[in-house]
Formats: C-alpha cells, sequence, structure tokens
C-alpha cells in the first residue's frame, strides 16, 4: 500500500508476478518490491476478472439473476446458489420443503469436496509436486457425474430454484453418492501417505504464512484461513441455516495458523463433508421437493443481508430492494476478497517461492474476488 | 505514490491498442501480407504443419470458469495427451496455441495482446467458451467492462461454444484446429458422422 | 436476540439511531443509523467489542450516497449494519486505520460509487483499469435514483425522509 514510498535507502527492485501466472490461479497479479530473493513489500493488484456481477444483479429480475451467481465462484456454486436463493427466501418468507432442504444440504457439500479436493491438487501443484492433482481430479470427476447427473451441468449449476430444488433426486443418486464416500473414505489413507506424511511437503509448508487471530478480525477473514487460526468460526455452526443445526459434524481448527494447519483443516473438512451427507442421505425425508411459488414474485421493500459458509469462508449477499422485482442493489461479499486482502501484511519479508505457498494456502478464485 | 511505481503499475504497453480494437466492434483482421513467409515450400510446410499439428503446446491461460474444464482436459479422465496435446507451458514464447478460456476484460485485454504478440509465429487461438465467443451471459445492455469477443482483438481459429463447454468439446475443438492445419483430420481412423 | 443490551446502549451513547430488527425475516440484528462523523467512533467501538468487518459497500439513493458497514463476531451471533450518508462534498472518513480489511473495500466502493474516503493511505482504484477509473459504474441515472425512503422498511427511518423536497422520481 506504501509501496515506493519507503525502502529509499535499500537497494529494491520491482518484480512482476501475473496477471498470467500459473501460481495466482487466475488472472491476479501481484507486483512486489524485492531485495533479492525476499519481498519488501507485495502489492495484489485485481480486477482482471471484474465481471459486473453486481450491475447485472441489479439491472435483471432476482429470477433472471440466478444463473450468474454460479459464475461468481464456479467452484463452490452451489453455494452461491444456496446463499442467493436463501436471500429470496427469507425475504418473501417462503419456505422450501424439508426434503428440498435435504438435497440442498448434500449437494452443496458435495461441491464442498469436489471445490476442496482441486484446491489440495492445484495447492501441491504449486508446491512442485505434480502427481496428487491426478488423483483428486479423479476423485473430483465422480462427483461432477453424480451432480450432473442430478442438475443437469457440470461446473456452473442453477439448481437451486426459491421454494425448493428444479429436480428431485432418486434412488441412483442415493446409490452413487454413498459408493462415492465408500470410495473417497479408502482414498485418505492413500492422500496421507502420499502428501500429509510426505517429509518434503512438512519442511516446505510448515511455519510458513503464520495466520493469527487478530490479523484474521482486523482484515474479516473466515473461512478455513481462520480456523487455522484456532477459532471455529463457521457460518453453518454459529449462524445456522437450512437444516445444518439437524446434523452432528465437528467443525475442525488448526493451532498455528501456518499453511500446514491450513492444509490439515480443508483435509479434516472434507471428511465432515462426508458425515454430513451420510447423515443427511440415512435420514432423507419423502415428499415434495419444490413448493408453489407465484410467477412474478416481488420483493417487499427494505433491505436484507444472507450469509452462507462456501468454500472459502462467509459469502453474504445483501440485497436492497425497492420492493419491484428487481433489486435496488446487490451487494455480493465474497469470501476470498478479504482473505486475499492481508496478503500484504502476511508476506512482507518472506522468501518469494513461499509467497506461492501462501497464495495457494488462501485458496483464491480470481473472477470471486473480482466479481 | 511515487511517479516510478504509477509507471511500474501501468506495464501494459497495449492499452490504447486494445481499446481501438474493441471500440471498432467488428473482427480484428490481422495483415494477411505481414503473415506471409518469405519462402514458400510446399512439401516441407505440408510435413512441418503434420507435425506441428500432433504436437500442439497450450498455453495455460485460464481466466474464468472455463479454465476448470481445460484443466479437466488435462488430468485423469479426459487426458489430452492422446491427441498430443498436453504440454501446458506457461510461457508464451514456449506455446504455440494460446487456449482463451473465460471472460476478457477491459483490464485483462492489454495484456492478452502482449501474450499474443510474445507468441511465437505460427501460433493458433482457440475461443473457449461463450465469454471468449461474444461475451456470454455478460453481454448485456449495461456492460461496461467485458470485451465482447476476444475476436475483436485478437484472430481465432476455432470457437468452442459453451458455458463452459464440456471438455469433449474442447477436445473437438483441438481436433478442429488439427483438421486446420493440415487439412485431414486426426487422429486416424477418421470419424464420420451419420448421415 | 443473543445482542447484549450493553452493545445497544454503547451505540445509543454513540449517538446513533438503533433499531432492533427481526433477524428471521432480514437476516441481520441492528440497524445503526450515524451521521458521517460518527462512523470512526462506530467503527472503533465495535473493534473494542471484537467484531470483524463483512464488508463495506455503498448505495445510490437520494439525497445522498449512503454507506453500508456490515459487521459481524466471531463468537455470538450478531450482525451489525451501520448506515451513513456521506457529507456534502462526497466524502466519507475512513476506516481503514481501524480495519485493515477496510482499505480494499473502500477503494472498490471509491471505483463503482465515486466516494472519497478522507484521510484513506491509497485511494487508487482497484478494480477497473486505470483508464477508467471514473466510469462509476454502480451510479444509477436519473429517475433511477430513489429517495431512502422508499428502499427502506417503513418503520426504519431513513436518512432521506427529512427533506421531502427532495423526492425522487418514480421508476421507469
Ligand atoms: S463462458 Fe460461461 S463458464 Fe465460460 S468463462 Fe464465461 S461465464 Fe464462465
Amino acid at each position: 500500500m506504501t509501496l515506493g514510498t519507503k525502502n529509499q535507502d535499500r537497494h529494491s527492485f520491482y518484480l512482476n508476478m501475473g496477471p498470467q501466472h500459473p501460481s495466482t490461479h487466475g488472472v491476479l497479479r501481484v507486483l512486489l518490491e524485492m531485495e533479492g530473493e525476499y519481498i519488501l513489500e507485495p502489492e495484489p493488484v485485481i480486477g482482471y476478472g471484474h465481471r459486473m456481477q453486481e450491475k447485472i444483479g441489479e439491472s435483471l429480475t432476482w429470477n433472471a439473476f440466478m444463473p450468474n451467481t454460479a459464475r461468481i465462484d464456479y467452484l463452490s456454486a452451489l453455494m452461491y446458489n444456496h446463499g442467493y436463493v436463501g436471500l429470496i427466501e427469507r425475504m418473501t418468507g417462503i419456505e422450501a420443503p424439508r426434503r428440498a432442504e435435504y438435497i440442498r444440504v448434500i449437494t452443496s457439500e458435495l461441491n464442498r469436496i469436489a471445490s476442496h479436493l482441486l484446491w489440495l491438487g492445484a495447492f501441491l501443484l504449486d508446491l512442485g509436486a505434480f502427481t496428487p492433482i491426478m488423483y483428486t481430479f479423479d476423485d473430483r470427476e465422480q462427483i461432477l457425474d453424480i451432480l450432473e447427473d442430478v442438475t443437469g451441468s457440470r461446473l456452473t449449476y442453477c439448481y437451486y430454484r426459491v421454494g425448493g430444488v428444479s429436480r428431485d433426486v432418486d434412488g441412483t443418486f442415493v446409490e452413487g453418492t454413498r459408493a462415492f464416500i465408500r470410495r473417497l473414505r479408502s482414498r485418505f489413507p492413500m492422500y496421507d501417505d502420499l502428501v500429509t506424511n510426505n517429509i518434503i511437503f512438512i519442511k516446505r509448508v510448515k511455519d510458513i504464512a503464520q495466520f493469527t487471530p487478530d490479523m484474521a478480525m482486523r482484515y474479516g477473514a473466515t473461512g478455513p484461513i481462520l480456523r487455522s487460526t484456532g477459532i471455529g468460526y463457521d457460518i453453518r455452526r454459529n449462524e445456522p441455516y437450512s437444516v445444518y443445526p439437524e446434523f452432528d459434524f465437528d467443525i475442525p481448527v488448526g493451532t498455528t495458523g501456518d499453511c500446514m494447519d491450513v492444509y490439515l483443516v480443508r483435509v479434516r473438512e472434507m471428511e465432515q463433508s462426508l458425515r454430513i451427507i451420510e447423515q443427511a442421505l440415512d435420514s432423507l425425508p419423502e415428499g415434495p421437493c419444490m413448493t408453489k411459488v407465484p410467477r412474478r414474485l416481488k420483493l417487499p421493500q427494505g433491505d436484507a443481508s444472507f450469509s452462507v459458509e462456501a468454500a472459502r469462508g462467509e459469502l453474504s449477499y445483501y440485497l436492497v430492494s425497492d420492493g419491484s422485482d428487481v433489486p435496488y442493489r446487490l451487494k455480493i461479499r465474497p469470501p476470498s476478497f478479504s482473505n486475499l486482502s492481508l496478503l500484504p501484511e502476511l508476506c512482507r519479508n518472506m522468501l518469494l517461492s513461499d509467497l506461492v505457498m501462501a497464495l495457494g494456502a488462501l485458496d483464491l478464485v480470481i473472477p470471486e474476488i473480482d466479481r | 505514490m511515487g511517479e516510478e511505481k504509477k509507471s511500474v503499475l501501468r506495464v501494459h504497453s497495449y492499452a490504447e491498442l486494445a481499446h481501438r480494437r474493441e471500440e471498432s466492434g467488428g473482427l480484428y483482421q490481422p495483415d494477411a501480407a505481414e503473415e506471409q513467409p518469405i519462402i514458400r515450400l510446399d512439401l516441407v510446410e505440408n510435413i512441418l504443419n503434420l507435425c506441428r499439428a500432433n504436437s500442439l503446446w497450450p498455453m495455460t491461460f485460464g481466466l474464468a470458469c472455463c479454465a476448470i474444464e481445460m484443466m479437466c482436459l488435462g488430468m485423469a479422465r479426459f487426458d489430452m495427451s492422446r491427441y498430443g496435446a498436453e504440454v501446458f507451458r506457461p510461457s508464451p514464447r514456449q506455446c504455440d496455441l494460446m487456449i482463451v478460456a473465460g471472460t476478457v476484460n477491459r483490464k485483462m485485454a492489454p495484456a492478452l495482446i502482449t501474450l499474443y504478440e510474445q507468441m511465437a509465429a505460427p501460433k493458433w487461438v482457440i475461443a473457449m467458451g461463450n465469454c471468449a465467443i461474444s461475451g456470454g451471459p455478460f453481454a448485456v445492455r449495461e456492460n461496461y467492462n467485458v470485451v465482447e469477443g476476444v475476436d475483436r482483438l485478437i484472430p481465432v481459429d476455432v470457437h468452442v461454444p459453451g458455458c463452459p463447454p464440456r471438455p469433449e468439446g474442447l477436445l473437438e475443438g483441438i481436433l478442429k484446429l488439427q483438421e486446420k492445419m493440415t487439412g485431414t483430420r486426426y487422429p486416424f481412423p477418421q470419424f464420420k458422422p451419420p448421415r | 436476540m443473543t445482542t447484549p443490551n450493553k452493545l445497544i446502549n454503547d451505540l445509543r451513547n454513540l449517538p446513533a439511531t438503533v433499531h432492533e430488527v427481526d433477524y428471521r425475516q432480514w437476516g441481520y440484528h441492528l440497524d445503526v443509523l450515524l451521521e458521517a462523523g460518527r462512523v470512526r467512533g462506530f467503527a472503533g467501538m465495535l473493534r473494542a467489542h471484537r467484531f470483524y468487518l463483512v464488508f463495506v459497500s455503498a448505495v445510490h439513493t437520494a439525497p445522498a450516497i449512503e454507506i453500508i458497514y456490515q459487521f459481524a463476531c466471531y463468537s455470538r451471533q450478531c450482525r451489525i449494519l451501520g448506515r451513513a450518508a456521506v457529507t456534502d462534498n462526497g466524502t466519507m472518513p475512513t476506516i481503514s486505520d481501524i480495519y485493515d480489511g477496510a482499505n480494499w473495500h473502500e477503494r472498490e466502493t471509491r471505483d463503482m460509487f465515486g466516494v472519497l474516503f478522507t484521510g484513506h493511505p491509497y485511494l487508487e482504484p482497484l478494480l477497473l483499469p486505470e483508464e477508467e477509473a471514473d466510469r462509476k459504474p454502480l451510479l444509477k441515472n436519473g429517475s433511477a435514483v430513489k429517495a431512502a425512503d422508499r428502499i427502506r422498511r417503513p418503520n426504519q427511518a431513513g436518512i432521506g425522509t427529512a427533506e421531502p423536497h427532495q423526492g425522487q422520481e418514480r421508476d421507469q
């Protein structure tokens, strides 16, 4: 932020990383003031993926904006769907049937696992380990198969509707998901052998990029980054929505907040997601998956907010309505925006190669940050 | 903030060019005369094209959602290496295929042109996804930032529609590109869709 | 309602107008209406109560742009929404020295609405390209701008309600 103003007396130079760089996960650009291998001051430059989502949100009817929510963060598209329908349902007082809520939870958690699996592969790829990403993508494809069957698309889902979900699930879905749970459980020991206990990996990530609770609070960081510091804050538990209170799951937390902890938190989160899915499948209620919703539903005048726990942290929608069916203002608060803004403080006086670790641990999705 | 820093921030020397091309609103047509080689030996050219087509080196150029499907294509299930195109290179100087996977906006456009210009000829471009083709879901009336189609900025060889296209779709795009380069569709045997 | 009364009292002493909001319908607990000059005090107080910043943004209403602050807490369920109208010359005191995370949010708000945050250390364009930093895309034009009382709940005192002569036009 004060780049170029201090450090006058030191022999520093600028290094430009991105916007097209394989380890910035998309089109992030980081401008670095360096001294040798050490970073004096990193400055993320964002906006290369800005796609006017908020402007579109206030020019289309709330209904027509639904498909766009999936394109904000395409890796956890269903959570973004969930937040948006949750917001509209909360404002208008529509309640989705219980079966729909269960389906939402199951598919959301599957989506979360898919997102974490992709992160796991990409994080290790940044480290220089090429093999794990092949395995994680293999597992991820299984999830995509299951979700494709019910939602009709592989990546940018538009599955949830205000008042339910667009298609009911059937026996094949339940069977397929159970088979997937068994499969992924049997793969975790392999990942542990391959990665977690690998001495090269441990040496590379231990004590790198330590987050602290105070830092998280000042920047508004949420998600696995925050939980790795020991604060068990999870919207699913602290501000419950949907039917999450009915399930028994733990919130994994770390202790020191370094990259190793972030890694462990994410891996354990996948296990907890499996637990939630299992419980939801066991108690999947019968009944309709959609209630009747009027065609042209007007939003009541006023402003409302809805938060969900997306794969990367707290996602908040804030909508101001003037009483018509077009939102007057739609603010989307993506988790990665705040998480990335702590990068300058996190990476000061760090080695350049460790910056790649820090960026990987943050799990960035650039179009989500830029919207 | 120092002036020096400001100039560091603004590295995109193609900014004006990008805006001019975008504003023109039409297809970008490269100068045909410039593209012609000085000496032309047809037989050698054909053999070289055969080699080039079966060993494409794409650039890792993920911009948005479509990039994930592009990654899927390179990974275990779809396995692009069956068609000789799996060597993803992060540096434009080592690539001959640019897969524009995602939305290009006005801030990114100069960087896109820079990258394209840095690639060594002969080079090809695949526009993947509706965003790269025409702006996709963002080509709305209120559009203030998204470039409606990369073919306004750089010449495009193959368009792959979809939002996002499935990996199979991109695969087909690569096969189409090979066909364009050599005049024949590889790999053998040729697949003819039933009439 | 999980909000302790002490917090509400502290807020009222700022002074600020505080409304309790039905969480089940609107998704937050407290609606705090402030003057621009009190925003820094408000942020400092919430920092002391260990709240974190969810976002800073703005809504373009008449007569003035309203800046929105949302805060939440890691340890208990409480979401606070602060609203303050920008001053007459379109500025707002920054809170980026109290909450570092506000730095980027304020830069974004400047991009989108052209609000200047006084005291901000580095108010450069964040999302928009440098050449187009003055585009202010989220400002509404002409008749699309609505008075604050037309976009707020009826019982929620709006900032613009006091000046009916400023009243804006109906939609389309
Ligand atoms: S075409 Fe669709 S999936 Fe691809 S980048 Fe654009 S919005 Fe995303």
